[in-house]
């Protein structure tokens, strides 16, 4: 086990209190596990040499300062749900920034709040509400910090028709460079306000974060604003139960609906008309046997067994969820009478799930909270999750359909749980720009072991987009992938190295899930040309 | 009684998600009261957390490290509340979260690691059947004058169990004497043990000395079957839980219905049998104690599968079916009292900070812990918080008295007692 030099330890828990750092090893194992998104076949991601609680933008400073004079590598996470925010070698300083947690701001006016990493989408959308708005809240659900997928990884969620993608939603960003210097993003950065990611002010949004985020490799991101949007329900709606008990009163103003489509071709079709026709809230592709594994697994293990419950529950494969909400009740019947129109038009089924029981809990916990990803552990304990590229809607729901023929060799060879194969989940984006993704997840057990198997799923669905020209699948990437994508799309993996080189000198900052300096790759890229 | 080394499918099951950290997310209704854990939210490293215990109690059972002084502070800087449990297993079915900390605890204990406060009150336990380091000739001291059968000579319906916090605690005392004059008045004959009556032995289980409990446990089996009582009635919410959870899961049956004070008085108060009076006005909030409420769950025995992944949701402890409605019916039952919610209420509440041997071990975050909740029910507009349960009223008590808070502190039937006049 690797620990930090004793002098660097001291330097650090002087700065920072001696109750703020650990490297007892059983503190450091707690960043160790890390199973989400694991793409190896060890059970541990590697140990770090100390742990570390800032408080403060200058103490995490301080901590960049002395891991750059030092040469101590780090990495930085928010609340740290998966594999991307530990270290990937031993040795390595772990910042966890939960001790940065408060809300600073928040705008009514102006529809902002500024937030540091810890406050988490479920607090901010709390918060937000009793003003009358709300947050955009990733898939993975509002456990996850609002700073985290803003400025550092992705940022899909089911409400992306309205309240977009969670990079393009920042407002201003404080960074602590990789060499520690502190920049501010957007107005913040020319003192005036929080209120626009690209300026008066710098506008390095492209750089810090690109499409998909560094995955904390590029410094440490201390504050950020994000945009809020209008929220038409009761600034504390009355709410029972905790998740599958949970019942509550839906207002007027909001309606929710299955949109059933009979091809992956219709559906994506409807998402476009529903997309162009700017109406719903929520609009997001969820199978109903998706639903069935989440919400009742053991149930659908026996249904997935009998032939015609299969059929059945294949009649509801392409399922989308849509929420429409507005601020009147004559809006909102606007509003149903344009899906009704366009699901006709499709030959789609429209099902008014106001009608159905416990409507409640699917308005709550999936239209205006987010909560059920989590449940995708339930079925087998883990997870992992495929396809998943960012472009045109009907290309993501192509990949879904050619990612149902691909796993359902690996579940019929017992990688992955009986699913039914289609756990097709993703919506169109940004009302009109017709974008959109579409990620496939497959659940099993981890502790049965048959990692490579899953790897192997992984490459292959890798490989299978590319194929089909479909993009790339860039949720399922492992670390070092631009090694081998890289060369495939327009060696972008130079781009990001010179980057890296520029803003992190001393490359302190762990580079696995991005890239390293360009320094490091450039005799790799001069021999992978001369092939 | 688990050990460690079978919870291991438990501990590789979790996913690192942290929602054992917040209060279930349907449920997060601000900023500031969304934390569930008191353990991580005082002492911030991801191992104080119950995912991180998880974490760490497979770390150690694969020797990647070992117990040292400060995995100590974090096995054991922890109140055992078990909302952990309630918010991981709104998600998930197969993984165990109060069994693991439960183990780990007993694991330190076997292995000799163990706090000087907690062997104090286990030597108490031992020499004078209380938690509290007190004469056990002084247990029945707090019954005095009030006539109760004596179930060690003569036969009874009803059985009355003070529990050492109320047996001992002058503070409180009139509340359980209070309790006793309720039942009464109602109608019923209850026995008691007096200063026979012994520790349940659920704190020294909770510490970690998982085995004394047994000898408590037959001992108090033995003393139940011979007075022939149908119904053991406790005020004490701790005493409760290790009758109505850690006996039967240890295979010890005390073969009669068991009611927390609050239920027994909201089911008379049903019967028509109890009548409450009017309370000058008031508006309190009700505080539920984890060893009433989630804790209070019933043991559901049945179960005996390997893969929890195939068990069936009716087995899992998810803490809803613990008593939550019966004492709000008794305090809304009482004209004059407002009674307003907080915001982490029934199998989601904050701890008191009292529980799995923090208030003696670590007083500064029994303290801290119910400071917090004292805040929440400030923030929710009471005037008094009420509970139903000494040892939660003991740590609000002090830690009021030590900040100079406005705030009062209530149990259950201090209200009744005010509406009678008293
Ligand atoms: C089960 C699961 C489901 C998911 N579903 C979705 C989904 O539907 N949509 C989606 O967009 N994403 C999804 N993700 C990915 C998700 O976006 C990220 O994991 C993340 O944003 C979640 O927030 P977090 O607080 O856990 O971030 P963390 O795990 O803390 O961080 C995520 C990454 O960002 C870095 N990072 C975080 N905060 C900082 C900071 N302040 N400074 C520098 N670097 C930082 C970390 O190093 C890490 O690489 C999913 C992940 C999991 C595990
Ligand atoms: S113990 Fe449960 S809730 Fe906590 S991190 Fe692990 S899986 Fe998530
Ligand atoms: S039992 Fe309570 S204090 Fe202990 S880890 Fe769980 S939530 Fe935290």
């Amino acid at each position: 086990m690797k620990l930090l030099p004793k002098d660097v330890y001291r330097e650090l828990a002087d700065a920072l209190g001696e109750e703020n750092i650990s490297q007892e090893p059983a503190v450091l194992d707690g960043y160790a596990w890390q199973p989400a998104m694991n793409l190896t076949n060890q059970k541990w991601i590697p140990r770090p040499a100390a742990v570390i609680l800032p408080a403060t933008t200058e103490e995490v400073q301080t901590i960049v300062r002395i891991c750059n004079q030092r040469q101590v590598k780090f990495k930085a996470h928010s609340t740290g749900w998966a594999a991307w925010g530990g270290p990937s070698q031993e040795g390595e300083l772990q910042i966890d920034l939960r001790r940065m947690n408060r809300i600073l701001e928040l705008d009514e006016k102006n529809k902002f709040a500024v937030v540091e990493p810890y406050v988490c989408c479920g607090q901010l959308q709390s918060e937000a509400m009793k003003k009358g708005l709300t947050c955009h809240i990733i898939g993975a659900g509002p456990n996850t910090s609002a700073l985290a997928s803003a400025t550092s990884a992705w940022g899909y969620g089911g409400t992306g028709l309205s309240t977009g993608y969670s990079g393009r939603n920042v407002l201003g960003v404080e960074w602590v460079l990789p060499d520690g210097e502190v920049l501010q993003l957007g107005s913040p950065g020319s003192h005036a306000g929080w209120f626009s990611g690209d300026g008066p002010g710098p506008g390095l949004r492209g750089i810090m974060r690109g499409f998909s985020g560094t995955q904390g490799s590029l410094g440490v991101f201390t504050k950020c604003a994000v945009k809020l949007f209008p929220w038409y329900g009761p600034p504390q709606p009355r709410v029972e139960g905790i998740l599958l008990d949970v019942e509550t009163d839906v207002p007027e103003t909001e309606k929710m609906f299955f949109v059933v489509a009979p091809s992956f071709k219709k559906y994506a079709d409807i998402s476009y008309e529903i997309g162009n026709a700017e109406i719903a809230y929520w609009f997001c592709r969820s199978p109903l046997n998706a639903g069935v594994d989440l919400f009742m697994p053991r149930a659908g293990d026996r249904l997935f067994e009998s032939k015609p419950l299969r059929a059945l529950l294949k009649a509801f494969q392409h399922l989308g969820v849509a929420l429409l909400s507005s601020p009147s009740k004559r809006e909102v019947e606007y509003q149903e009478k344009v899906l009704r129109k366009i699901t006709v038009e499709h030959g789609c089924i429209l099902l008014d799930l106001s009608k159905a029981p416990g409507y409640g809990f699917w308005w709550w916990l999936m239209g205006v909270r987010s909560i059920p990803t989590a449940l995708t552990f339930r079925a087998g304990g883990d997870f992992l999750t495929s396809y998943g590229s960012p472009v045109e809607y009907d290309n993501a729901i192509r990949q879904a359909e050619v990612a149902q023929e691909c796993k359902q060799k690996y579940i019929d060879q017992g990688y992955f749980k009986d699913d039914m194969s289609d756990i097709g989940w993703g919506g169109i984006y940004e009302g009109t720009a017709n974008w959109g993704h579409c990620e496939t997840a497959a659940m099993f057990d981890r502790r049965d072991g048959q990692a490579e198997g899953r790897f192997k799923y992984l490459e292959d669905s890798a490989r299978t987009t590319i194929e089909h020209t479909l993009g790339l699948g860039l949720s399922n990437l492992p670390p070092g992938a631009w090694k081998v994508y890289g060369p495939q799309l327009h060696n972008y993996h130079l781009w990001e190295a010179r980057i890296k080189k520029a803003f992190d000198p001393n490359s302190v900052g762990d580079e696995q899930w991005y890239v390293p300096s360009i320094d490091e790759i450039e005799p790799k890229e001069s021999s992978s040309d001369e092939q | 009684m688990n050990d460690l080394a079978t919870l291991k499918s438990d501990m590789e099951g979790c996913s690192r998600c942290s929602h054992c950290k917040w209060v279930p997310m349907a449920q997060i209704k601000s900023w500031r009261f969304a934390k569930i854990c008191p353990s991580v939210d005082r002492y911030n490293f991801h191992a104080y957390s119950g995912g991180g215990k998880l974490i760490a109690s497979n770390s150690i059972l694969e020797g990647r490290s070992e117990v040292t002084d400060p995995v100590m502070e974090i096995v054991y800087r922890c109140q055992l509340c078990g909302a952990c449990q309630v918010s991981c297993q709104a998600y998930r079915d197969d993984i165990d979260l109060a069994d693991v900390l439960l183990a780990l605890r007993a694991k330190c204990v076997t292995e000799g690691y163990v706090l000087p406060e907690h062997l104090l009150m286990i030597e108490s336990m031992k020499k004078e059947d209380n938690t509290l380091g007190l004469l056990k000739a002084d247990r029945g001291v707090w019954a005095k004058d009030l006539d109760l059968i004596d179930i060690n000579t003569q036969k009874v319906e009803v059985l009355f169990h003070a529990g050492c916090r109320y047996s001992y605690d002058e503070d409180l005392r009139s509340s359980v004497r209070n309790w006793v004059r309720l039942f009464r008045n109602a109608g019923v004959d209850l026995g008691a043990a007096g200063p026979e009556e012994s520790c349940c032995g659920g704190r020294a289980f909770e510490m970690g000395y998982q085995g004394e409990m047994k000898n408590f446990a037959e001992d108090m089996i033995g003393r139940i079957k011979a007075s022939g009582a149908k119904l053991l009635v406790t005020p004490c919410s701790d005493c409760y839980y290790t009758f109505k959870y850690l006996y039967p899961k240890n295979g010890m049956d005390a073969g009669l219905r068991v009611l927390h004070a609050v239920e027994y008085a909201d089911l008379l108060i049903k019967q028509g049998r109890l009548k409450l009076g009017k309370c000058a006005s008031l508006r309190v909030t009700y505080h539920d104690p984890c060893h009433l409420g989630r804790r209070g769950e019933i043991y559901k025995m049945g179960w005996n599968g390997v893969n929890k992944l195939h068990r069936p949701v009716r087995f899992k402890q998810m803490g809803n079916l613990g008593i939550f409605d019966p004492p709000r019916n008794v305090i809304r039952s009482i004209p004059g009292l407002d009674l307003v919610e907080m915001e982490r209420i029934r199998e989601y509440s904050w701890c008191c900070g009292a529980g799995g041997g923090v208030l003696e071990a670590f007083p500064d975050f029994a303290d801290w812990t119910a400071r917090d909740r004292i805040e929440e029910a400030r923030a929710a507009g009471a005037e008094a918080i009420v509970t139903a349960c000494p040892w939660c009223e003991r740590v609000f008590k002090d830690a009021i008295a030590a900040g100079g808070d406005p705030m009062k502190v209530y149990d259950v039937i201090d209200l009744i007692t005010m509406s009678w006049g008293g």
